[in-house]
């Protein structure tokens, strides 16, 4: 198909098309997509402003009819009883933490084996690639009951290193890094090899710095697939005071006793930490498409 | 300049084809080495965390006990206790029609916003931004804000549907909604995320072949059908997989909500494995529900890769 379009194509180029992938868009398109946007935002964004309102409110009056959406007076004693009653700041602690953690050896290793993978001639490449990619497949909810089983057995049950060192064998990452590494011209390498540098000084000084973009995309999937996480903590930790955010937060509310401000409280300062982490790297999302990573 | 070129093929002239190869083979050794050195962490968590708990799931298919007595083999009992075992059959096809409404909703969407975010020159970081916020929230939070919005005696859907003079919606109650509505929220939720990809898939597309589709004279649509949805193999491709992976094990928002119920219209495959784990003192059940998981996974990956891979 693209054949045919072979003329037009090079008498385009040369009038000097726009960057932008798509064509100008007509007024009416351009209308239209920002209706549909706001429509989009707009569901995105009003069930946080639901949870800002109840947050201030004490709960007994959110069955007042018709609703109030601007709480008065304002209620605080939502955000006292989440700091008085429950370890909410240690929740935030181990969940950044652990994140952070996750997200820095996670970059620090896939690059690593991502390297070995894009740029190395071995003796069972093929073999070990396809062992990671077959791997990508195997849900982690599938694997909850003989991991409690290993963890307890290593002894880690209850510890920091039951909520880091599970997350490290998600092969998803490797293959991303692999993809940025790819692109990276030969002759770079060689040039340095020429010079006499170890493998991991070329890792460390050329591959390294080339993919900081790529990285920064990956890093924030990392850390924002660690934030959100779960099953597995819900699991392998028991202990409130060591608890994460997710599995703390569904902790708040029994079969029973529904205290909505105070749930309300503690997701709304919950969100915050990650809103700032996305805030800071969001730029970097648009450019780098991260499906990349299983184009062969 | 020359002696030192010389210098150099003299030497290479002089190796002997067996010296060649000896230097070839400890040069590929090498290589070898270092390329395991750069694999070790990574392999050393995949043995650990992965590949020894499915060998684990494998064995424990077919053993009874072993928390709290000694496990004993029983042959292929656990599999055929899981496949008669009603509510495992529930669970399985919970999770599968929740899947079929979650993806495709949740793609249809996010490909309209991410042909709006195209379209549109002025606003689009912030609007970027607001759409991404629900994906960054775990899906407990998700789930607990819309437990609010359709909150029978004080959310808003349900004032909307009274003051309309309707009767309030259970949502979460209703053994025919719930599992619509739990879709619906991780549909809310995951929209960010998948109007992020696709629109990173559509900018990454080459703007010539669309003028030249308009100088051909292709509509707006007909560009989309034909070109637009046919470059973007690879994201759809990554899309579909990843999006099978992780809608398949369904638990969060179920656990959080309904926990499973009413009736167990909702209970999902993961929730009965997490069930399992702590209900019963017999892991075998657990073990081979999960590793049912594991090969419907598989399954369903390589035929999509199969379906969808770009053919050379």
């Amino acid at each position: 198909m693209p054949g045919t379009y072979e003329d037009e194509t090079r008498e385009v180029e040369s009038s000097g098309s726009a960057a932008r992938s798509g064509l100008p868009a007509s007024r009416p398109a351009i209308a239209l997509s920002y209706v549909i946007l706001l429509v989009g935002v707009a569901i995105a964004l009003v069930p946080f402003l639901y949870v800002v309102s109840t947050s201030l409110k004490e709960t007994t009056s959110l069955f007042s009819y018709p609703p109030d959406w601007i709480p008065s007076p304002i209620y605080w004693g939502n955000f006292e009883s989440l700091f008085a009653d429950h370890p909410f700041v240690r929740w935030t602690f181990n969940t950044l933490f652990v994140a952070g953690a996750v997200t820095v050896l996670k970059l620090w290793f896939d690059t690593m084996a991502g390297y070995a993978l894009a740029k190395m001639e071995f003796t069972g490449r093929r073999g070990v690639a396809l062992l990671f990619l077959l791997s990508v497949a195997i849900p982690i909810s599938a694997l909850i009951i003989p991991l409690f089983f290993v963890v307890r057995y290593l002894g880690l049950l209850n510890t920091y290193w039951a909520l880091i060192l599970p997350p490290l064998a998600n092969p998803l990452g490797i293959f991303m890094a692999r993809s940025f590494i790819v692109g990276i011209p030969d002759n770079l390498e060689d040039s340095a090899r020429l010079d006499g540098a170890s493998e991991f000084t070329i890792y460390r000084k050329i591959v390294l710095p080339l993919i900081r973009p790529g990285l920064v995309v990956l890093g924030m999937f990392t850390f924002m697939l660690q934030y959100t996480s779960f099953i597995w903590p819900l699991i392998a930790v028991q202990d409130s005071e060591r608890q994460v955010l997710a599995v703390g937060i569904s902790g708040l509310q029994s079969a029973f006793l529904q205290d909505w401000g105070l749930l309300s409280a503690a997701m709304l300062l919950a969100a915050i930490p990650i809103t700032l982490v996305f805030l800071l790297v969001q730029k970097a999302f648009v450019v780098n498409d991260l499906s990349g990573a299983l184009k062969e | 300049m020359t002696d030192v070129d010389t210098g150099l093929s003299s030497t290479q002239l002089t190796l002997s084809p067996e010296e060649h190869r000896r230097l070839r083979r400890r040069y590929r050794r090498r290589t070898t080495l270092t390329a395991y050195a750069f694999l070790g962490p990574n392999l050393l968590a995949f043995i650990a965390f992965l590949l020894i708990p499915v060998v684990w799931l494998f064995v424990s298919t077919f053993r009874t006990g072993g928390v709290l007595g000694p496990a004993e083999f029983v042959g292929l009992d656990n599999w055929r206790d899981t496949f008669a075992d009603p509510l495992a059959r529930t669970s399985i096809r919970n999770t599968v029609v929740y899947s079929a409404m979650a993806i495709p909703a949740v793609f249809i969407i996010a490909m309209v916003l991410a042909l709006a975010l195209r379209t549109i020159s002025r606003g689009s970081a912030p609007i970027r931004v607001a759409l991404y916020l629900p994906t960054l929230q775990p899906a407990v939070v998700a789930a607990f804000i819309f437990a609010f919005v359709l909150h029978p005696d004080f959310g808003v859907i349900n004032y909307a549907i009274r003051g309309l003079g309707g009767d309030p919606i259970n949502f979460l109650g209703d053994t025919s909604l719930a599992l619509p509505t739990i879709a619906g929220i991780e549909v809310w939720r995951g929209t960010g995320f998948w109007t992020m990809m696709f629109l990173a898939g559509l900018t990454a597309l080459p703007s010539e072949l669309y003028h030249a589709a308009e100088i051909d004279g292709a509509g707006a649509i007909r560009r989309f059908l034909r070109l637009t949805l046919p470059l973007l193999r690879p994201t759809f491709y990554f899309a579909v997989i990843f999006a099978t992976i992780v809608n398949l094990q369904l638990f969060d928002s179920v656990f959080a909500l309904t926990d499973g119920g009413p009736v167990n219209s909702t209970i999902s495959v993961s929730l009965y494995i997490y069930r399992s784990l702590f209900l019963f003192g017999d892991i075998g059940f657990g073990a081979t529900l999960s590793f049912l998981l594991v090969i419907t996974v598989l399954v369903l990956t390589g035929l999509q890769t199969f379906l969808l891979r770009d053919r050379k």
